[in-house]
């Protein structure tokens, strides 16, 4: 890692308390007698409270390695750790905000966002203070009677974020989550994302193609490369929050990715 | 949803019954002028002298005065029982093959055969079975009726979402509740058309039950009818069963979407 990358503010203080752990994690496709490789030793930590992105152009397998950690692959070899214990189908401690629109069509906003709170022992009152309390994190109390099929796609995310975010996941997996949104919602979206981030504290691992965003949003960045995908860098954002896009040094950590990026 | 609103102005009102009133007028002249001699098709005022003795008449007045209550409840038990069992056995079936490769695999040969054999086929086989009667009808109307609530529940639960699914998987959802929750909600509009083809064929394969001497029932006395000669009697049971049937598909889609959130969001 070259060194003018790092070090633009003193470093968060943040307890390093290992939440998510790839160990030499690989995933091979079989298809008609071929064996594609789509992932290979791919190794790394996420601390608790840390926002990772892992950048990388299409075709990489940063979808496929989300779909592992989240459960719904398993890897070829290698192991995935959640606090320790290997990961075992999908579960609401890892839970995923989909590039498509993944609400139940039939459930209006709130009854989503409820959705996941059944048979967790909450009774009606407190349930509806969780659902209440969502519901105005996400900006969507107006909404709430709405059926996903009457609202914009932005705010179909936010109602997303909500219904996963109030089961209190360890992890938040994020695959191009705002990738289908018109610039303007993708920026409000963003923004949202730190703010219940910063509000709620939660781990994330967010997979883009966007160098912006993901300059934006990281503690760190996890480049990866094709063919078969691997993680080529790990690089320390260290810009301080808010980050403005206009600074200078986002700009050329941008470009520096940016460039990182057409070679990978 | 918007497009049924779009229709519901003044226009949308009359809009159904545009042809229905043009075939009656056209019915009416041909009669009136007596282009189409009345033993072939009756003038609509015998129809609607018939019709009005049927069903409004007292018993004994003649001979199927007074007789309509009798007729309709016991063809809508017929229907009604058929029906069940149709849904009750097609409907769990269809789901279980839509989802799992092994079910489908087990039931798909057999149902294909069974389906290709006309539902008039059985009647002979099923006189025999079940004599003549109730058993017969219900057993032709539920095997008609099993196709499609068969094989559309089968198509809605093979195409529901697999992001529902999987989303429904992350948050926790176990098998059992992941089936009432997100799978039968899911695949609605299909489990819908499959009960209306359903219900619809129940009364086709109704009629046929009851066309084999039976007392009782609309198919019955369209039969009793013609031996009789009574024109404008087969011609009012045709007409009941029009009407029966009609109310019977919106008897059934009022039901589900009162029953049912999903049904009445997407269907």
């Amino acid at each position: 890692m070259r060194p003018y990358l790092r070090a633009l503010t003193s470093p968060r203080e943040k307890p390093k308390d290992k939440t998510l752990e790839l160990d030499r994690v690989v995933k091979v496709f079989h298809g008609n007698g071929s064996f594609l490789p789509v992932l290979e030793d791919i190794s790394f930590r996420v601390e608790r409270g840390e926002l990772i992105c892992i950048l990388g152009r299409s075709g990489c397998g940063k979808s496929t390695l989300l779909k592992i950690v989240a459960g719904f692959l398993s890897p070829s070899s290698g192991k995935v750790l959640l606090k320790n214990k290997p990961v075992e189908g999908p579960g609401p401690e890892r839970c995923v905000i989909f590039q498509e629109d993944a609400l139940f069509p039939w459930l209006t906003v709130q009854e989503n966002i409820a959705f996941g709170l059944r048979g967790r022992g909450l009774d009606r009152k407190s349930k509806a203070q969780e659902v209440e309390r969502f519901l105005s994190l996400v900006g969507m109390n107006e909404f709430r009677n709405y059926l996903p099929g009457e609202i914009s796609g932005g705010m179909k995310q936010r109602v997303s974020l909500a219904r996963v975010l109030i089961l209190k996941p360890e992890v938040l997996l994020m695959d191009e989550p705002f990738a289908s949104l018109d610039a303007q919602s993708r920026e409000e979206m963003q923004n949202l994302l730190l703010s219940l981030w910063r509000e709620l504290a939660h781990t994330v691992l967010f997979v883009t193609h966007d160098v912006n965003e993901a300059v934006l949003l990281a503690d760190r960045i996890l480049l990866m490369s094709k063919n078969p995908g691997r993680i080529r860098e790990e690089i320390e954002v260290d810009l301080p929050r808010p980050r403005m896009r206009e600074s200078s040094q986002f700009i050329d950590l941008g470009r520096r990715l940016y460039d990182a990026l057409r070679e990978s | 949803m918007d497009r049924a609103r779009r229709h519901k102005g003044l226009a949308g009102r009359f809009l159904p019954w545009i042809i229905p009133a043009l075939f009656f007028m056209v019915w009416l002249s041909v009669s009136s002028t007596g282009l189409i001699p009345t033993y072939l098709l009756p003038h609509p005022l015998e129809i609607a002298h018939a019709g009005y003795a049927y069903v409004l008449g007292q018993p004994g007045q003649g001979p199927y005065a007074g007789r309509f209550l009798t007729d309709a409840g016991a063809s809508l038990l017929r229907v009604g029982c058929g029906f069940a069992a149709a849904v009750g056995v097609g409907l769990p079936l269809g789901i279980l093959s839509g989802r799992l490769l092994l079910v489908q695999r087990l039931m798909s040969t057999t149902v294909n055969a069974l389906r290709a054999v006309p539902g008039i086929t059985w009647l002979p086989l099923a006189m025999v079975w079940f004599g003549i009667g109730m058993k017969t009808t219900v057993f032709l109307v539920a095997l008609a009726a099993f196709f499609p609530v068969y094989l559309n529940a089968a198509a809605g639960a093979r195409q529901v979402n697999p992001l529902w699914l999987q989303a429904g998987a992350m948050m926790g959802v176990r098998r059992l509740r992941g089936t009432f929750a997100i799978l039968l909600p899911g695949a609605m509009p299909h489990l819908m058309t499959g009960l209306r083809l359903g219900l619809g064929i129940s009364w086709a394969y109704l009629v046929l039950g009851e066309l084999t001497g039976v007392p009782n029932g609309l198919g019955a006395i369209i039969m009793d009818a013609r031996m009789l000669g009574r024109i404008d009697m087969i011609v009012v049971g045709i007409m009941v069963i029009a009407v029966i049937g009609r109310l019977s598909d919106q008897l059934l889609q009022a039901g589900m979407k009162f029953c049912f959130k999903s049904a009445r969001r997407m269907a």
